[in-house]
C-alpha cells in the first residue's frame, strides 16, 4: 500500500534545487528542439542520452523526461508561426494555428496551445501514477509464461499499429529480435554474433543504435530532403491588442481539452499508436462534435486545442505499459528504458518493488515538469518565436557533430563510430523504405527480457505446450496475438482491396 | 500511374533485399556464429532464428504481393534514379565517414570546426561569422565538456 510519507518524500526529492534545475533544463532543451523545424523528440533524446550518463539516475530520468515533455509542447511554435510541424504530431495543430496567426493572432494562438499543452500533460500524467501501481502490482504476479504471451502480442501489436505495412512492421521487429540476441547467451555462455569484438560481449550498445538510427539517420533524411524544400517565412509576434487571450476565449476550449485529454491518453496508453495518432483522432472529434465545423480549419482555437491536448497527454500515458509492464510502447519510452538500462535499473513493474522512491521521485519530477513547461511557454514566447527561423543549413551540421561528440565523448572509440555509421546507414534504409522504426527498437528493447521468460517458460513447462491451459492469462495473449496477426492480415488485403477498386476505371 | 507506384516499387526492392539477406542469415550467418553449446530449454541460435524467419516470410510476402499489385497496373519495375540523385543521396554519408577516419588518427575537439563549418557551407551559408559562429560553438562545448570530464577523472 501506498504510503503518505513516500509521497510527500518523493516530491521533497523533486522539489529540490539540484532537481528542478535538471528539469528546467531539459524541457528548455526540448522547447528549444521542439521549436526547430526537422528535429524531433527521438534526435533530442538519443543525442541527449549521452550528457546524462554522469548524471545520477533519477536527474537522468528527469531530465530526459522533461525533454521528451518540452519537444511535444515546442513543436506547436513552429507549426503555428511556421506552418512546419516540429514533430509529426503538431501537424495537425498547423490546421488552425497557423490560419489563426495568418488572421492576425500569433500571440493567441501560441497560448491556447500551450495551456491545452500542459493541461493534457498535466491530466495524463495524473493519470499515469493512479493507473500505473496497481497496474505493476499486478503485473508483479506474472510468470514467466504470462510475460513472454504479453510481450510477444506487444510487438505484434505495436507492428500492426505503428503506422504503414503490417508486413514491414513485422519484419523490422524480427530485425530487432534478432539483434537484440547479439553478446553472451546468459545461460550458456555462448558468444553470439560479437565477431571477436569484445564491445560486443554485452550486447549492440544502445547509444550508437540509438544515435545513429535516430539522429544521424535522420540528418541525413534531412540533408536529402534540405535539396527540395523551400525556407518559408516565420509570423512574427506583434503587440496587437486583439491579440491575447482572455479568460472566457481559454473556457470556450476547455471542454475540447479535457475530452481531446481522454483520446490522446487512451491512445497513449496502447503501445506503438503514437501522438500522431492521438492528435488528428482528437482534432477529428473536436470538429464533429462542433457547433461551427466549418470554421475549422481557418483559425478556430478549439482546433488547436484539441490536437495540443491529445498530442501531450500521449506521452504520460505511453509510459503505463512502460513502468506497468516494461513494455515500451513509443520510441520515446524505448529511448527511456535505453537510460535506465545505461543507469543499471530495470523498467516495468520490478521498479515498484526494488526501486520504488525512484518511481515516485519520478512521477513527482513529472509533475513539475508540466509547470516547469508552462512557465517557459508563457514567458519564453518571444525567444522561441525567434527560434523558428535558425536555417536548417545550420541545425543539421550541428547535430550531425553532436552525434559523432555524444560516441566519441562516452569513450567507444573508433569501434563506436563505425558502429554509429552502420547503424546510420540502417536507420536511412528504414526510414526511406518505410519499415517501422518503433516496432524495431522496442523489439531491440524487449529481446533480452523475452528471451529470458521464453526460456523459463520452456523449461518450466518441460516443452508441454498444454501448460498454458492452466495459465488463462497467458493463453488468453497467445489466442489474442494469433487473432491479431489474423486481423491485420485481412485488413491488409481488404484495404488492397479497396484500393485496387478505386483504380480500376 | 497511381500514386503509391513508387511505394510499391520500393516494396519489391526492400522485400528482396530483406529476402536475400534473411537467407544468408539463416544459411550462413546465424549457424556460425549465433552460438552454440548445451542449453536446457532454448538454444542460443532459437530466438535469432525465429526473428530471421519471420523477417523471411514477411518480406517474401511483402515482395510477392507488391510485384503482383504492379504487374496489375502494368508498371515497369525499374524506375533508376539519375547518377546527379544517387550523389545527393550518398555525399552526406561520404562526408561523415570521411571525419569518422580523421577522427581514427585526430582528436574530434581538432576536427570539430571542419565538420561543422565545412558542412554550413557546402549548404550554402556564405555569410563568414555565421560560419565562424556555427563552427565555434559546438567545438567550445565539447572542448569544455571533455574538460570537465578529464577534471572529474572520467575521460
Amino acid at each position: 500500500m501506498l504510503e503518505l510519507s513516500a509521497i510527500t518524500s518523493a516530491f521533497g526529492d523533486a522539489l529540490t534545487l539540484h532537481s528542478i534545475g535538471v528539469i528546467f533544463g531539459g524541457v528548455l532543451l526540448g522547447y528549444l528542439v521542439g521549436v526547430i523545424p526537422g528535429l524531433n523528440r527521438s534526435v533530442a533524446i538519443a543525442i541527449a542520452i549521452p550528457l546524462t550518463f554522469y548524471m545520477s539516475a533519477y536527474a537522468a530520468i528527469a531530465f530526459l523526461i522533461g525533454l521528451s515533455k518540452g519537444t511535444a509542447a515546442g513543436s506547436a511554435v513552429s507549426a503555428i508561426l511556421l506552418n512546419t510541424p516540429g514533430e509529426p504530431s503538431s501537424a495537425a495543430t498547423c490546421l488552425d494555428g497557423y490560419p489563426m496567426a495568418k488572421n492576425g493572432q500569433p500571440r493567441k494562438a501560441l497560448k491556447v496551445g500551450l495551456l491545452a499543452s500542459v493541461i493534457g500533460d498535466l491530466l495524463s500524467t495524473l493519470l499515469l501514477i493512479v493507473v500505473v501501481i496497481p497496474f505493476a502490482s499486478i503485473a508483479l504476479k506474472f510468470g514467466p509464461y504470462e510475460l513472454a504471451a504479453i510481450l510477444i502480442f506487444a510487438l505484434v501489436f505495436i507492428a500492426g499499429m505503428a503506422g504503414g505495412s503490417f508486413l514491414k512492421g513485422m519484419a523490422a521487429g524480427g530485425m530487432g529480435v534478432i539483434l537484440g540476441t547479439v553478446g553472451l547467451d546468459p545461460e550458456t555462455g555462448a558468444m553470439r554474433f560479437t565477431f571477436g569484438y569484445a564491445e560486443l560481449m554485452e550486447g549492440v550498445p544502445i547509444l550508437p543504435l540509438v544515435i545513429g538510427t535516430l539522429a544521424l539517420s535522420e540528418m541525413f533524411v534531412q540533408l536529402d530532403e534540405y535539396r527540395r524544400s523551400k525556407d518559408g517565412s516565420s509570423i512574427r509576434l506583434t503587440n496587437n491588442p486583439d491579440d491575447n487571450l482572455s479568460y472566457s476565449e481559454f473556457k470556450r476550449t476547455l471542454p475540447t481539452i479535457f475530452k481531446s485529454t481522454g483520446i490522446g491518453a487512451f491512445v497513449g496508453a496502447l503501445p506503438g499508436l503514437g501522438p500522431s495518432v492521438g492528435s488528428f483522432m482528437a482534432y477529428g472529434l473536436a470538429k464533429r462534435s462542433a457547433k461551427d465545423p466549418d470554421s475549422f480549419g481557418k483559425g478556430n482555437p478549439n482546433g488547436i486545442a484539441a490536437a495540443e491536448a491529445a498530442d501531450n497527454a500521449v506521452i504520460p500515458a505511453s509510459y503505463i505499459p512502460l513502468f506497468g509492464l516494461g513494455i515500451p510502447g513509443s520510441v520515446s519510452a524505448a529511448l527511456l528504458v535505453g537510460a535506465f538500462m545505461i543507469h543499471g535499473i530495470q523498467v516495468g513493474p520490478l521498479m515498484l518493488r526494488d526501486h520504488p522512491q525512484m518511481l515516485f521521485t519520478i512521477f513527482a519530477g513529472m509533475i513539475v515538469a508540466s509547470l516547469i513547461m508552462l512557465a517557459i511557454g508563457w514567458y519564453g514566447l518571444r525567444l522561441f518565436a525567434k527560434v523558428t527561423s535558425v536555417p536548417q543549413n545550420i541545425v543539421i551540421p550541428v547535430v550531425i557533430f553532436l552525434c559523432l561528440a555524444g560516441i566519441q565523448v562516452q569513450g567507444y572509440g573508433t569501434f563506436g563510430l563505425l558502429t554509429v555509421f552502420g547503424f546510420a546507414i540502417f536507420g536511412y534504409f528504414l526510414k526511406k523504405f518505410d519499415y517501422s522504426f518503433v516496432t524495431f527498437l522496442v523489439a531491440f528493447i524487449v529481446t533480452p527480457m523475452l528471451e529470458m521468460n521464453l526460456r523459463q517458460s520452456v523449461i518450466l513447462s518441460g516443452g508441454e505446450i498444454s501448460i498454458l491451459l492452466q495459465r488463462p492469462i497467458a493463453l488468453f495473449f497467445v489466442v489474442a496475438t494469433g487473432l491479431l496477426v489474423l486481423h491485420l492480415l485481412w485488413s491488409s488485403y481488404r484495404e488492397y482491396r479497396n484500393r485496387r477498386s478505386l483504380s480500376s476505371p | 500511374m497511381i500514386p503509391d507506384t513508387q511505394m510499391l516499387r520500393k516494396n519489391v526492392w526492400s522485400g528482396l533485399g530483406v529476402t536475400l539477406v534473411t537467407c544468408w542469415l539463416l544459411a550462413w550467418l546465424i549457424p556460425r556464429y549465433g552460438g552454440s553449446g548445451m542449453a536446457f530449454g532454448m538454444h542460443p541460435q532459437r530466438l535469432a532464428t525465429l526473428g530471421a524467419w519471420v523477417m523471411l516470410l514477411c518480406a517474401i510476402a511483402l515482395t510477392l504481393v507488391s510485384f503482383i499489385q504492379l504487374r496489375k497496373q502494368r508498371v515497369t519495375l525499374f524506375a533508376s534514379p539519375s547518377l546527379a540523385v544517387i550523389w545527393h543521396q550518398l555525399w552526406p554519408f561520404l562526408y561523415v565517414l570521411l571525419f569518422i577516419v580523421l577522427a581514427i588518427y585526430l582528436p574530434l575537439t581538432w576536427l570539430a570546426p571542419f565538420i561543422v563549418g565545412a558542412l554550413v557551407m557546402l549548404l550554402g551559408e556564405r555569410r563568414w561569422y555565421v560560419v565562424a559562429l556555427a563552427a565555434a560553438v559546438p567545438t567550445a562545448a565539447l572542448y569544455l565538456l571533455t574538460v570537465h570530464l578529464m577534471r572529474i577523472g572520467v575521460v
